[in-house]
């Protein structure tokens, strides 16, 4: 009891302070404050601008002043307390409120800011005297992990925050905050570890991974909701008739001049767009159509440069902008008063992302946030009818952590290893506390080791296989200067394609694409970007050089990073919508009413499926033979399916398919008529040997190849180079298809090369899920219709362009084919 | 299973794993092996299995069973980096090998001509044989017929419910004919089809030749 009283005067302190600017602290803050003074771990379930980085910097300074009274003088120099954000871009305000406080109090802290954005000699600074509170990214923390002498850097530091955990939680970069936390912990036995995170289907489970499984951490831990109860409104952007609505097209431009109407009438309006490429075409449509709004709309994307996101991010707190045309790239942090309303266009695809999205209009407590949901195309309606009994009741999805990530081990073990160099006992107590490697074998973790000394499991002295060494005291350490100069550079490589900078050609940086664009264009070619049209000029060092131009183009670069699919949540709200389909129209929603015209024609050719009925369309077109079915999963379900099931089909017989899917159904597409009767007597939906089928299957497609590209770059067996610091190591560089084959071809027990496997599905898609859809269906009605032309429900799933292949052919009889095909 | 195809007069053998066999000569061509990449690679601390290696020199030697040329002529890039332990390897197979081996010098063949002339291998920058010039980057103008490497060329095939195949190939152009590499860890580049190519793809162990008309020009 006295500890508790003690506690309410440093409690107090932060009250006082929030009385002097008017305000009353929420529970949620008082909760955290007192939890943390009672030496508690913790996560606190907060959205984005109600106040949560008050709720941790207060007590982290509270805990400081309270050992200064305890003690005076007894708190050395140096880190105290660490706060990690997955967006350096938000790292500004997290140093400003710290500031405000600090300042206000009176305490003597330094905090200091160490991103990639961070110079030189800042660096050079910090490491010399590190600030008392810093501010950091995930990768930037692990360079940290990789200079010497980092134990001592984090020796007396007493607290670590990890804010947006819930966006690190389903990632490698979550993995790597677990590893980094683990050896934090080992150098400053008791630091305190707090994760904030938005509403996510598994916060327990989200505060099981932040702290350990088991460990004494999560034994002394509280979970914190901060339950503000915001009221949300979802409004439909419906067009007057449902004539000429599309039935796919994922841009929604014809209803450009609703959305005229909504910035209208509101001060500031944020339009999220699915994809980069969605925002550049909006953007532009935009301005072509109501040029008056020149100077009053802007775009934010993550591959536009970071001086104009800073720029648009200022300019919306303080007014100036009538709307902005943005990605997931504002989801995040920034809390900006002025926004009023907001616009989703096409599906968001999962509840957690909707309403955040929608949190951010109305930010002021106890307003209303009002969010318009614009299809794209006639069944998204129904996706438009589902959220808006989301935001009503539950249906959060889960955020799912990763297991067994061996390339991000390795990637840390290295890391380790060019700083002080580790023990890999010690280390191995540590790495089997996380959450991810939780289930790691001893077998693996030997493994691992071999694959760093030696680069092999076999012993073989006469190998010249350079990285990590074992030093006579059996420390593990990096010795070779260009082993750990690499390492350094590649440290934090968590990322998809190639970026290439774009760049006019007399200098002035515009941003980034992704090489597989760059490399389709042709001197001349003009393309949208950043909302200029920009002229190829050529590629110049991991460059791509432009000048402006004046011809008009419709090419824009797409983002291969973009796709979303459904929660298990969101797909059932979907499939119980469009159900309603077939009830009367006083009991349907004024989406699903508006899509009479759509159902009709469905019906016309095939059916518009009920609880009971699993359908199955086919026909022909002149890309060849069409079979479509349409389970209502999601897309990562259909993903897997497709694949399972066009593996089963081609055991019965050598064939091959391109595969495509969405978020309602998957097509298998061939050049030859299936026999439909013999898929459904074959009982091939059958959830026996499920997991089996589906590895083999990956066997035969290419969903494995790009998987193991990233896993080949964070394990660092590919090396990228480094564009940005003009570092080019092309005698370096492989391709990671290359390195595939030669992988299977010859190693095909690595443990990278099996994690490019188990990762294609096991990752995102639990295996329940999985297994209940197939007992769904294999308990539902098997409807087969065969079409004469394509159906509405199938029209968004076969002029897909991204597709998947698989074949049980051989690659002669493949191109024997081809070759007579075509030289007919 | 081979297929022979006459260029310059000569009837030549294209064989599926990328090498060439001259009747005429009695001689066996390749191009980019890439000897060493591997173990540059594991030097520099990227674990490429190492396993991998071997393939070359296996496949040589069933070739060399196969055909029982007279000589090897290698177009260039036979030796990827400076030398690792693949030189061994390489000096090895050499000594073994019971042919004339000649090297018509690459950008990778960074070594200089003076190791390979120890191993008794004769080095050359271009090489006039018969009607033919060998020369490591294609040549621009030139006389009669010129045999190249350095490309790497594949092409991309396109069939009926939008299937696609990108495979490497022996690349035929007016006079000049461009081999595909023959190393195991190198990539490819996709050709620029015109018409009047003719192209021989690589499947495996079977060769297949294609109308440029079929091809997808990407």
């Amino acid at each position: 009891m006295a500890e508790r009283s003690k506690n309410d005067i440093w409690i107090s302190k932060a009250t006082d302070w929030f009385g002097n600017q008017g305000w009353t602290p929420f529970a949620f803050q008082r909760q955290t404050w007192s939890a943390f003074l009672n030496n508690k771990n913790g996560l606190l379930n907060a959205p984005t601008g109600s106040g949560k980085t008050y709720a941790l910097w207060f007590p982290i300074l509270l805990e400081y002043l309270r050992k200064e009274e305890e003690r005076p003088g007894s708190s050395s120099s140096g880190l105290k307390a660490v706060w990690i954000t997955p967006l350096r871009a938000l790292s500004e305000e997290i140093r400003q409120s710290a500031e405000r406080i600090i300042s206000d109090l009176g305490i003597p802290f330094t905090v200091g800011i160490r991103t990639g954005d961070t110079s030189q000699a800042e660096r050079a600074r910090q490491r010399k005297k590190m600030p008392d509170l810093l501010i950091t990214t995930p990768e930037s923390l692990q360079l940290l992990l990789a200079s010497k002498g980092y134990a001592r850097i984090f020796g007396k530091c007493f607290a670590v925050v990890v804010d947006e955990w819930h966006e690190l939680l389903g990632s490698k970069r979550g993995v790597q905050m677990e590893l980094a936390l683990s050896r934090l912990k080992g150098v400053s036995p008791g630091m305190k570890i707090w994760g904030i995170s938005a509403t996510i289907g598994n916060l327990e489970q989200a505060r099981e991974v932040l702290l350990g499984p088991g460990s004494e951490a999560l034994e002394n831990s509280i979970l914190i909701r901060a339950n503000l109860n915001k009221r949300i409104t979802v409004r439909s952007i419906l067009p007057e008739t449902m004539d000429t609505f599309p039935w796919r097209g994922h841009l929604g431009l014809h209803l450009l001049d609703s959305v005229m109407e909504v910035l209208r009438s509101s001060q500031t309006t944020l339009i999220f767009t699915n994809t980069r490429s969605q925002c550049e075409i909006w953007f532009q449509k935009l301005l072509e159509r109501y040029p008056e709004l020149a100077g009053e709309i802007a775009m934010h994307h993550g591959s536009i440069n970071k001086d104009t996101r800073l720029w648009v991010e200022q300019a919306i707190r303080n007014n100036r902008l009538k709307a902005v045309v943005c990605t997931s790239s504002l989801d995040l942090g920034v809390d900006f008063a002025p926004v009023e309303r907001v616009i989703q266009i096409g599906g968001p695809k999962g509840v957690a992302r909707f309403l955040q999205r929608a949190g951010r209009s109305g930010h002021r407590p106890g307003e209303e946030s009002l969010i318009y949901f614009l299809p794209t195309h006639a069944i998204e309606l129904i996706e438009a009818s589902a959220l808006k009994k989301t935001v009503k009741g539950e249906g959060i999805e889960d955020r799912i952590p990763y297991l067994n990530s061996f390339d991000v081990l390795v990637q840390y073990l290295t890391t380790l290893a060019v700083s002080d160099g580790f023990f890999p006992e010690q280390i191995f107590m540590e790495v089997q506390g996380t959450f991810c490697y939780q289930a790691m074998t001893r077998d693996q973790w030997e493994w691992l080791l071999k694959f760093l000394v030696l680069g092999s499991q076999s012993l073989n002295t006469y190998d010249e296989y350079k990285k990590v060494e074992v030093l006579e005291d059996g420390r593990f350490k990096v010795t070779n200067r260009g082993v750990a100069m690499r390492h350094r550079f590649q440290i934090g490589t968590i990322v998809g394609d190639a970026d290439l900078t774009v760049r006019y050609q007399k200098g002035g940086y515009i941003g980034t694409v992704e090489e597989w664009f760059a490399s389709q264009l042709q001197s001349g070619d003009v393309f949208t970007f950043a909302g200029r049209n920009l002229e190829f000029l050529r590629i110049r060092e991991m460059q791509v050089l432009v000048r402006k131009s004046n011809k008009k183009t419709s090419r824009v670069p797409s983002w291969m990073g973009g796709r979303l699919t459904l929660s298990a949540q969101m797909s059932e709200l979907l499939r119980q919508e469009l159900y309603s389909a077939s009830l009367p129209a006083s009991d349907q929603s004024e989406e699903i009413r508006s899509l009479k015209q759509l159902f009709d024609r469905q019906r016309q050719e095939s059916i518009v499926p009920g609880p009971e009925d699993f359908l199955i369309e086919t026909f022909k077109t002149s890309d060849g033979y069409h079979h479509i079915f349409y389970p209502f999963e999601g897309r990562f379900v259909h993903e897997a399916l497709a694949s399972l099931l066009s593996y089963r089909i081609s055991l019965l017989s050598p064939i091959t398919f391109s595969l495509a899917y969405n978020d309602y159904g998957f097509e298998l597409l061939s050049d030859r008529e299936l026999d439909m009767q013999m898929v459904l007597d074959n009982d091939l939906f059958s959830p026996e040997y499920l997991m089996d089928d589906l590895q083999k299957s990956l066997n035969s497609t290419e969903m494995a190849r790009r998987k193991f590209r990233d896993i080949a770059v964070i394990s660092g067996l590919v090396f990228s180079g480094y564009p940005k610091k003009g570092i080019k190591l092309k005698h370096l560089q492989s391709s990671s298809q290359l390195l595939f084959e030669v992988f299977r071809d010859y190693e095909p027990d690595n443990l990278l090369f099996q994690q490019a496997f188990r990762e294609t599905f096991e990752h995102q898609l639990e295996e329940g899920r999985l297994r209940l859809a197939l007992e769904r269906i294999q308990s539902q009605k098997h409807i087969w219709k065969s079409c004469t032309k394509p159906t509405p429900f199938s029209f968004p799933i076969i002029t897909d362009r991204l597709r998947e292949k698989l074949s049980s052919e051989k690659l002669a009889d493949r191109i024997r084919r081809m070759t007579q095909k075509l030289s007919r | 299973m081979t297929q022979t195809v006459d260029f310059g007069g000569e009837t030549l053998h294209l064989h599926p794993w990328g090498a060439l066999y001259r009747e005429a000569a009695d001689q066996l061509l390749v191009s980019d092996l890439h000897l060493g990449k591997i173990s540059h690679f594991r030097k520099h601390g990227a674990a490429v299995p190492l396993k991998a290696t071997a393939r070359n020199f296996e496949r040589l030697d069933d070739l060399l069973d196969e055909f029982q040329p007279e000589s090897i002529a290698f177009l260039g890039d036979l030796f990827h980096s400076y030398r690792n332990r693949e030189w061994d390897d390489f000096a090895a197979w050499v000594k073994t090998c019971g042919t004339r081996l000649i090297l018509i010098e690459g950008n990778h063949d960074i070594l200089g001509p003076l190791p390979f002339e120890k191993l008794g291998i004769q080095v050359c920058a271009t090489l006039q044989s018969g009607p033919f010039t060998y020369t490591h980057h294609p040549l621009q103008d030139f006389e009669g017929y010129n045999i190249a490497g350095h490309i790497h060329p594949a092409v991309r095939l396109t069939g009926e419910g939008r299937q696609s195949l990108r495979v490497p190939c022996f690349h035929f152009r007016n006079r000049q004919l461009i081999l595909p590499a023959f190393g195991a860890f190198t990539g490819s580049h996709l050709m620029k089809i015109r018409s009047g190519d003719r192209i021989y793809a690589l499947a495996g162990d079977a060769i297949f030749p294609l109308e440029a008309a079929s091809l997808k020009n990407s």
